[in-house]
């Protein structure tokens, strides 16, 4: 699979482009804010239906245009699939009534939903930002493990998308039941069991991401770190799927021991990490009433970083964060390429400057190892001159792409 | 102040129109124009329908569609199966189902879904008077044709659990394939559904 062209319209400071893209590493060279990050996040955004860091679709909208008639956005992609050309694009349009924008996502011409574009041009972005992955909020690891798995997984994208409308809708009929009135018990059965139904499948695939990231990540992390110490990783669900608590229990049972201990949940069949969901929900009842959401299931799920014993989120140093984030990064394009039977494209924004010699190695390797790679750098001398006579090399000034030459061939 | 453009007597018919559903002021402004140039009659029978439009239209008691007559004329036709009962969220359901030609039963409309996010509930919908024409009527089969939607699919449970007593089959309508559609374009849950669904022939 192979992204052919990229066109944009008004995207962040992109007013216009057509750009080529040719198979092998391509790096783009500019200066801070010319739009190197801008290019990828478009990328992924063609890839995934999201952002990667904005935090509404309004930000996307260059600045300029928001303030003509009829602003909008525009992203179009060509990719080569089996001898095939598809055509994705998305148009950012604005939405009535308010100032936000709503989206019209196509695939060859015909108006699709967003969740059936996720994955037909799978992508593995790399950003200064990774160390996030570690450090930061069991939010961001979720966000990474769904735009991971989506890609991979159209079943998963489905039930996770079913998962959150259910989730919207129980967390409202709490609170009504709240406020009075009703029989929560009759009431709640439809959307527990939905909810059951549709977040073990999001349970079950996370784990088995997460036992095979652990497999993959772990090796990549012997070689970055050159030390002694195993990367592991553990998935660490808010419930433990292998208990079934009884139906009168007032409470939860303890998730304190859990997230230490981890879960032995490999054993589990979805169906009993459903009936496991269900006996939570209906053992909790009191506890979401009274909070007035779901306070059990996968949108409380976070996946946790340890060397040894020590979880690196709150022991490790950043160089230590760094390193597990980016072994993970690269565990991923593994995974996504056998799972997907395709290589993704890999796109790194600006990575290179801040690591030592052996792993900028390592990035060089696995830049080199997939059909298409696309890179952004504020230095040329971030890469060496082999690597820069077989890349297409592109300059970006001001929203303005400029090539400046085209790969060496080698016979 | 601005100056006013346009009489006060078109203006608040403008006003009025775009109040409904699907008119924008400038849809508005050109059937406002269209009315005031229009013949007299055709104008006033508009205006006579309208205003008739709330008074002669009932909720039929027994199935709570809207009709002329109470009850309505589908519930008051001796030739209908009046042990069937369909349930649909709108009126327009009824018609839907009616073009068919295939059902020759009774209907009950609940007049929409459960929805917490909307905040409507199970006693928003005229599910009592469901209940009641169960005990009191000799149904044999309540046939639950809410839209495959989650908001449809969870009304459909709720209902099936307060029906399913006392002798009365509950069925839902069958999901699957359109006619004259094509395997190729079909989404993987329809198809999923239609193999779930499939039938000895």
């Amino acid at each position: 699979m192979l992204l052919r062209h990229l066109s944009l319209t008004n995207f962040r400071n992109y007013v216009r482009l057509e750009l080529d893209l040719a198979p092998g590493l391509s790096i783009v060279q500019g200066e801070n804010a010319q739009g190197k990050s801008n290019l990828l996040e478009a990328i992924a955004y063609l890839a995934t239906s999201r952002s990667p860091r904005a935090g509404s679709d309004a930000e996307l909208v260059n600045w300029l245009v928001r303030e003509e008639p009829y602003p909008y956005a525009r992203l179009a992609a060509e990719v080569e699939k089996h001898q095939r050309v598809e055509r994705l694009d998305i148009t950012l349009l604005p939405a009535r009534n308010n100032h936000r924008y709503r989206k019209q996502v196509r695939i060859n011409g015909v108006n699709r939903r967003a969740i059936d574009l996720v994955g037909l041009m799978p992508v593995v972005l790399f950003r200064p930002e990774d160390v996030e992955l570690v450090a930061g909020t069991p939010q961001q690891r979720r966000r990474y493990l769904d735009i991971a798995l989506c890609q991979m997984e159209p079943p998963y994208c489905r039930a996770l998308s079913e998962y959150n409308k259910t989730l919207s809708q129980r967390n409202a009929l709490l609170r009504h039941l709240a406020e009075g009135g009703g029989d929560p018990v009759q009431e709640l059965r439809f959307w527990n069991d939905k909810l059951a139904e549709t977040g073990s499948l999001v349970m079950a695939k996370r784990q088995w991401f997460i036992n095979r990231l652990e497999r993959e990540a772990s090796l990549r992390h012997l070689d970055l770190s050159g030390g002694f110490e195993r990367l592991r990783l553990r998935y660490l669900p808010s419930f433990d799927p292998g208990i079934r608590p009884e139906p009168r229990q007032r409470r939860y049972p303890s998730t304190a021991s859990l997230r230490e201990r981890g879960v032995a949940y490999e054993a589990l069949t979805p169906e009993q990490v459903r009936a496991s969901f269900l006996a939570h929900l209906q053992a909790g009842l009191s506890r979401d009433l009274a909070a007035g959401m779901t306070l059990l299931g996968p949108h409380r799920d976070d996946l946790g970083f340890y060397l040894g014993e020590y979880n690196l989120r709150t022991y490790g140093s950043r160089g230590q964060q760094r390193t597990a984030a980016l072994a993970a990064r690269l565990a991923e394009v593994t995974i996504m390429t056998e799972a997907g039977g395709t290589a993704p494209i890999l796109l790194m924004d600006d990575v290179m400057s801040e690591l030592d010699a052996t792993r900028r190695a390592m990035l060089v390797e696995a830049l080199t190892s997939v059909p298409q790679a696309i890179v952004t750098t504020t230095d040329w001398e971030d890469f060496q001159t082999p690597l820069l006579e077989h890349a297409t090399r592109l300059t970006v000034h001001a929203g303005q792409l400029t090539r400046l030459s085209a790969p060496v061939e080698t016979a | 102040m601005a100056m006013q453009v346009v009489a006060e007597p078109i203006q608040r018919l403008i006003e009025a129109l775009t109040r409904l559903p699907g008119i924008g002021p400038k849809s508005a402004s050109r059937l406002a124009f269209y009315l005031l140039r229009a013949p007299a009659e055709q104008v006033q029978e508009l205006a006579a329908a309208i205003g008739e439009l709330q008074e002669s239209i009932v909720y039929c008691s027994r199935c709570q569609n809207l009709s002329q007559q109470d009850p309505c004329e589908i519930c008051s036709d001796p030739s209908r199966d009046m042990h069937i009962i369909c349930v649909v969220e709108e009126p327009l359901d009824v018609v839907a189902i009616e073009r068919t030609g295939v059902y020759h039963g009774l209907y009950h409309v609940l007049h929409g879904v459960i929805n917490p996010v909307e905040g409507i509930r199970p006693e928003d919908l005229r599910i009592e008077s469901l209940l009641e024409r169960k005990e009191k009527e000799p149904i044999r089969e309540v046939l639950i044709a809410t839209n495959p939607t989650m908001e449809g699919e969870a009304t459909a449970m709720y209902l099936a659990r307060l029906l399913r007593s006392g002798g009365v089959r509950v069925t839902r309508l069958a999901r699957g394939l359109p006619v004259g559609g094509d395997l190729e374009y079909a989404d993987e849950v329809t198809l999923s559904r239609a193999l779930e669904g499939r039938r000895e022939m």
